[in-house]
């Protein structure tokens, strides 16, 4: 469990997929006291069938495969796990004396989710009327859309974004990443601390919601604002409207890049001590005229040079640079080493770190993604006081668990 | 409320956006230093600065007594040499926030970067694009924002605590904190993750798709299979052996791309969202920003903020990501 300014804060976590759980892994890393609360199958069934999208930690499955799935461990660290059965009577009980003695339940279902367990809000408040409830359903709790089954993928065409994403105008592009969902990941938080300082102020719980399609179209705003000034704003590829030159140039080697951006006439003066055939006297308005002859002046100079030469050489020189960096890349990066970024949980599989430097936070006391239902003894005693025989009486009702079911 | 104050570029602009826009006083003090944005300046200021008191200086002195009154300074800087010379970690006030490009320790602390460099260097730039052509970065202030967004819950976590501090955001640190299964792929299951368009290449089918007007998203993991039949109107394909599992579409994966493009090509957007509300399978349309700003479900939950500019013009802005109710919801939209 990591230590930090979130310590006294204890949070009920229902997340799943990718922007719930990063959500609560950010929280978790500022010392939030986050527990996920998992149902039967959240991590799936007790044999896999073949791999995980990301593999298993420490490379197999071994004999439970469901507390291996990579991607899946990724987003748990310093949480805490209990297996607990909401859609049964004494589950929902059980849950309903967790809110009393929380602050915060984070959710991401669907918009209907938390109604069909009789949790919503209304509930959770007349139980603890300090509870922050954070709901984060695709497109919010209400409005025309709010039954459309969301993901990331396809949120982001909605926001805007694809129109001004891809190689031109007649070929849009997605991220193919599911943006939207670290966009939504970040801004709960936010809404979480943001909520939590109102209720520092006021005493009183509230709901927050967290929609992933408003995160999307929000983080578009300063286009969106543009566009309605009379911008045309449209496909430009790795071009930019103001810098030039601006763009992912090719190296030697198979598919090595490196990407360049020239700020302002300073970048373009050192940029052209290093690229002898380009004129340093262009001024932008002129070189936005150039544009594609400098991009190719440019490219006949990388192409024959290494990713790390071009990197290296033009930073020394203070124009901002970086070579496109492919996963063994990232790990491997001097800077990130040095600041120890990446942190080895979970069998030694480095994991990306926390981007949040300060002190009292350190990642030295970090603990791996808990197995299904690690803590479930642990906090049904400190957190609601039962007895063993009355945990005992859980399990054998499977109320709880640490397992999935055959 | 506390009082902020934000220094530098867009980074410290939308972190100073989400204090503003959550009722904290906020002083942008505005040196005239921030790089090239992919919008105006007229809408970049529109959208970053709203609510927000400016003060146009680079007065030390003046800066000085702006920093002592301040619970919390937000300082966004081009490398950590600039921060230094700011004197950040003499300033008296409660809550410190220094945004870099790579952090503030480090071999690398004093290299420059732009949004593209970083998103290049932090692993997202080689997954976006063609598998056969340049990759694509990604157009606008993503790195800037979700920096912002980080240093804002980094602040309110310490004002929540009622704890002084000093914080280090790396915005490369940011994107890589952000990033998806991509480094674990590659320890775990010794894949280097790589790109291919419009695909997501490890779910099929979820790609995008021409239709009679315009394009659409589909992202059919496997739990929405039959929904996906269903909303194609080809039954016949859940019987389909190349079909009958994820692993048995990806090897077939340009046979049902091929079947998918047929059915869609011949329909409307609308059309085809219809069907997929219907059938309850995750699609979205691509859309203009005339569409996204016309958008009636955004419109009913109030998500714009109509604001007139000094130039009289009138524009919507977009409210803050969350809202917060301090009761049950039913009444408050819609």
């Amino acid at each position: 469990m990591a230590n930090g300014p979130l310590r006294d804060v204890r949070i009920l976590d229902l997340t799943h997929v990718w922007a719930g759980p990063l959500a609560t892994r950010i929280l978790a890393d500022l010392g939030a006291q986050v527990l996920k609360v998992e149902a039967p199958m959240s991590r799936g069934p007790r044999t896999y069938p073949g791999k995980p999208i990301a593999g298993f930690v420490g490379g197999h499955g071994g004999e439970e495969p469901y507390n291996k799935n990579a991607a899946f461990v990724k987003l748990q660290r310093n949480k805490k796990s209990i297996g607990l059965d909401l859609k049964s009577d004494q589950g929902r009980t059980v849950f309903l004396d967790l809110v009393e003695v929380a602050d915060v339940v984070i959710e991401n279902f669907s918009a209907r989710a938390m109604s069909a367990l009789d949790l919503d809000y209304t509930v959770l408040q007349k139980r603890n009327p300090r509870i922050i409830h954070v709901a984060m359903p695709g497109f919010g709790l209400s409005g025309p859309y709010k039954d459309w089954v969301a993901f990331g993928p396809t949120v982001e065409p909605m926001s805007g974004l694809t129109h001004v994403m891809g190689y031109s105008c007649a070929e849009p592009r997605s991220t193919a990443m599911a943006l939207p969902d670290p966009i939504a990941a970040a801004h709960s938080v936010c809404a979480v601390l943001t909520a939590l300082r109102n209720r520092d102020a006021t005493g009183k719980g509230s709901l927050v919601e967290m929609s992933l399609h408003e995160s999307a179209v929000s983080a578009n705003g300063a286009w969106l604002v543009d566009h309605q000034l009379g911008a045309e704003l449209t496909r430009l590829g790795n071009a930019h409207p103001s810098m030039v030159p601006h763009g992912i140039y090719r190296c030697v080697g198979e598919d090595q890049w490196v990407a360049i951006a020239c700020r302002d006439d300073a970048d373009w003066i050192a940029m052209c001590g290093c690229i002898n055939t380009l004129d340093d006297e262009l001024a932008v308005h002129e070189r936005r005229k150039k544009r594609v002859e400098i991009d190719r002046q440019i490219t006949r100079w990388t192409s024959v040079r290494d990713h790390n030469d071009v990197e290296s050489l033009l930073q020394q020189k203070c124009v901002p640079v970086g070579h496109v960096r492919r996963t063994p890349d990232m790990v491997a990066d001097k800077q990130v080493q040095a600041r120890g970024f990446f942190v080895p949980l979970d069998q030694g599989t480095p994991m990306p770190g926390n981007p949040i430097k300060m002190d009292g936070i350190s990642n030295q006391d970090w603990t791996p993604c808990p197995p299904l239902g690690n803590n479930n003894r642990e906090v049904l005693s400190s957190w609601l006081d039962m007895s063993d025989e009355e945990i005992e009486t859980l399990y054998e009702q499977q109320v709880v668990f640490d397992r999935p079911p055959n | 409320m506390d009082k902020i104050v934000e220094i530098g570029g867009y980074a410290a602009g939308y972190c100073g956006r989400l204090f503003a826009q959550s009722g904290h006083d906020v002083v942008r003090v505005d040196t005239g230093e921030r790089d090239p944005a992919y919008v105006s300046r007229e809408a970049l200021k529109a959208f970053l600065d709203g609510g927000k008191q400016i003060i146009e200086t680079s007065n030390a002195a003046l800066i000085r007594r702006l920093v002592e009154e301040a619970d919390v300074i937000i300082l966004d800087a081009d490398c950590a040499d600039s921060i230094d010379n700011w004197n950040l970690d003499e300033w008296p006030s409660a809550v410190k926030i220094a945004i870099t490009p790579f952090g503030r320790t480090g071999p690398h602390r004093n290299w420059q970067a732009t949004s593209s460099t970083l998103l290049a260097m932090g692993g997202f730039t080689f997954l976006m694009g063609d598998a056969d052509r340049e990759p694509l970065t990604l157009p606008g202030h993503f790195v800037d924002f979700q920096s912002g967004a980080f240093a804002y819950s980094a602040a309110q976590a310490c004002r929540h605590a009622c704890e002084p501090n000093t914080i280090d955001i790396s915005k490369l640190e940011v994107v890589m904190a952000l990033s998806q299964f991509t480094t674990v792929m590659w320890h775990c299951a010794n894949i280097v993750r790589s790109r291919h368009g419009n695909d997501f290449w490890s779910v099929v089918p979820t790609n995008m798709f021409e239709c009679k007007d315009g394009w659409v998203y589909i992202n059919i993991v496997p739990g929405f299979w039959d929904p996906f039949v269903a909303f194609l109107e080809l039954p016949e394909l859940v019987l389909d052996e190349r079909f009958i599992t994820n692993a048995r579409r990806m090897h077939h994966r340009e046979a049902l791309h091929e079947i998918t493009r047929n059915v869609l090509i011949g329909l409307t957007r609308s059309e085809i969202q219809l069907r997929a509300v219907e059938c309850r399978i995750p699609l979205g349309s691509i859309l203009t920003f005339d569409e996204v700003l016309d958008d009636e479900h955004l419109s009913r939950r109030r998500m714009w903020e109509e604001r007139i500019l000094e130039n009289g013009k009138r524009v919507k802005l977009p409210r803050l990501p969350w809202v917060i109710h301090e009761s049950s919801p039913s009444t408050d939209l819609v």
